[in-house]
């Protein structure tokens, strides 16, 4: 056996977007030990959420923990409140909600496979995959207003209504979208090197993912089912043809393949939500303030995110709780991380999909 | 040989995160894909301080940031532009006054451009680095400090001294 070595990887690192320390110990190539390290990027949103800002400003707040899955964070605060106050959304604003919610998913999926793509060495095949992603960047554009934070749900309703011209427009894009996803997903799915490269390693089993409390893709990969949007009724995903992917295996394959299924059935909700949008309101005003406590489960693209908040008739909050996605994947990856080779880390590291910037809020 | 005029056809970026939402990091990777390409202006993302040209920084300074963020810009040559990218970048944005933020990128080192937006476009983003670029073209040798930092310089300037020097005072400050 070879003498011990630390291997720092972060907190600046080319393969991550975002700060978060890992410490290997490794014993000639393979791991022995890993420390993880996420509070670089701590920045004080919970507190804020329950000391500066009002009950109708926080939505505006928390979308900003994370620019991945704005949307879901948005929607999971006023989802909690609207349960909380008793306000009736109108139905075409659910529907809309459920439209860019998708679209997102799209988006952050296509990133995350993309990247994977990239640790990996493909880099055409990220390129490829960025090409096709901002095809989606486009019709978000398009429809809130904005490329990344659209602060589109609001208390009540969603703050933009889609015009004809502009459903003209995403029908055509969707259209373009379906293709190059089909293409994508034959690629993940049926490439020979990348099967090589990918299969079997950073392997989640469903026990373990039972245990460890893995959410989102990487557990549905691993044949676990849990998926908030089937479990907890906060959009009409039902009425819009949702379907559950879930795979056998739980290698990288496998995580990067159900994220390229979960895209294909995501263009097949925002298909039915277009040909079906209900007419009518859009918004409806709030009155009053918060009193009680409320949680709600949403399916952030990475998984379950949680909210909790708590109100005693004041324009502030007393408390407002995230727990979020990547904080229940981070205990499996260390367990994965010991005994694997140091080549497969960064692949297996962008395969969960990690946001830090959620996890240290 | 004049190398200014050979230095503004590849700079190489540095990208570091200081606790912003990746909103900006997504759009910074959008500007190396083929729809924006920032690489025919011949940048190209390298991840290593020490052969980068435009630091690229993102997020309002989380106080543990603070310490990485210096000893990177430290550890870059000179000449070097920084370019802060996104409304927390510049000031704070949404964060500012949280208990853990420091108010933007310019109370830590010194900055060249901003790029305000929340999340900054891509576009604006590749204009903020064309900017930085004509900033880099007329800049010389010298050491720029941060603007709390009374260390002199001298040259030749030994780095891991100034750096160490730096640091110290970062932490003094921190204390006092």
């Amino acid at each position: 056996m070879g003498k011990r070595i630390t291997v720092p990887f972060g907190s600046q690192h080319v393969a991550l977007p975002e700060p978060v320390r890992f410490v290997f110990q490794t014993e000639n190539e393979k791991i022995v030990d890993v420390e993880v390290d996420v509070g670089y990027v701590h920045r004080g949103i919970e507190k804020a959420c329950a000391t500066k800002f009002k009950y109708m400003q926080v939505g505006y707040v928390v979308a900003r923990v994370c620019g991945l899955c704005a949307i879901s964070h948005t929607l999971g605060y006023v989802t909690a409140l609207e349960r909380l106050m008793g306000v009736e959304v109108p139905k075409r604003a659910l529907y809309l909600r459920l439209l860019v919610s998708e679209l997102d998913r799209i988006h952050s999926h296509l990133l995350a496979m993309g990247h994977t793509a990239e640790v990996a060495g493909y880099e055409n095949l990220f390129m490829q995959t960025f090409r096709h992603r901002e095809l989606v960047m486009e019709m978000l554009e398009l429809l809130t207003g904005n490329r990344v934070q659209f602060d589109f749900a609001c208390p009540g309703g969603v703050n933009r209504d889609l015009t004809p011209e502009v459903e003209k427009v995403l029908r055509e894009k969707l259209k373009l979208l379906e293709e190059k996803a089909l293409w994508l997903k034959d690629v993940y799915e049926n490439d020979f090197s990348l099967a090589l490269r990918w299969k079997g390693i950073g392997v989640v089993t469903e026990k373990m993912a039972k245990e460890m409390n893995v959410v989102g893709p990487p557990a549905r990969a691993a044949g676990l089912k849990t998926d908030a949007r089937a479990e907890f009724n906060y959009l009409p995903f039902k009425e819009v043809g949702y379907k559950m992917v879930v795979l056998k295996g739980g290698s990288i394959y496998e995580r990067n393949l159900l994220r390229a299924l979960e895209v294909l059935n995501s263009i097949q909700m925002c298909w039915n939500v277009l040909d079906g949008l209900p007419e009518g309101e859009i918004k409806v005003p709030v009155k009053g303030l918060p009193e009680g406590e409320m949680f709600v489960r949403i399916e952030a693209p990475r998984g379950e995110l949680f909210y909790y908040i708590r109100g005693s008739q004041k324009l502030v909050l007393d408390r407002v709780r995230i727990r979020v996605p990547t904080f229940s994947n981070i205990p499996v990856m260390k367990e994965l991380f010991v005994g694997m080779d140091y080549a497969d880390v960064p692949a297996t590291v962008i395969s969960f999909d990690p946001c830090l910037s959620c996890t240290a809020r | 040989m004049d190398f200014k005029s050979f230095r503004k056809k590849s700079p190489w970026i540095l990208h570091y995160n200081t606790g912003s939402c990746n909103g900006c990091d997504i759009e910074i990777l959008a500007c190396l894909a083929p729809k924006y390409d920032i690489e025919r202006f011949g940048a190209l993302n390298r991840g290593n301080p020490k052969q980068s040209d435009i630091l690229i920084v993102t997020g309002p300074v989380t106080k543990r940031a603070k310490e990485r963020l210096l000893r990177l810009y430290l550890e870059m040559p000179e000449p070097k532009v920084v370019v802060a990218v996104g409304a927390c970048a510049c000031s704070g944005g949404v964060f500012r006054h949280m208990y853990n933020v420091e108010n933007g990128v310019d109370k830590v080192i010194p900055v060249d451009v901003y790029v305000p937006g929340c999340a900054a476009r891509p576009e604006a983003i590749i204009d903020g680095v064309i900017k930085a670029l004509e900033i880099l073209e007329k800049k010389g040798k010298e050491v720029e400090l941060p603007r709390w930092c009374s260390v002199e310089v001298k040259p030749p300037v030994n780095r891991v001294k100034l750096l160490n020097r730096c640091l110290e005072e970062l932490h003094g400050r921190r204390r006092g």
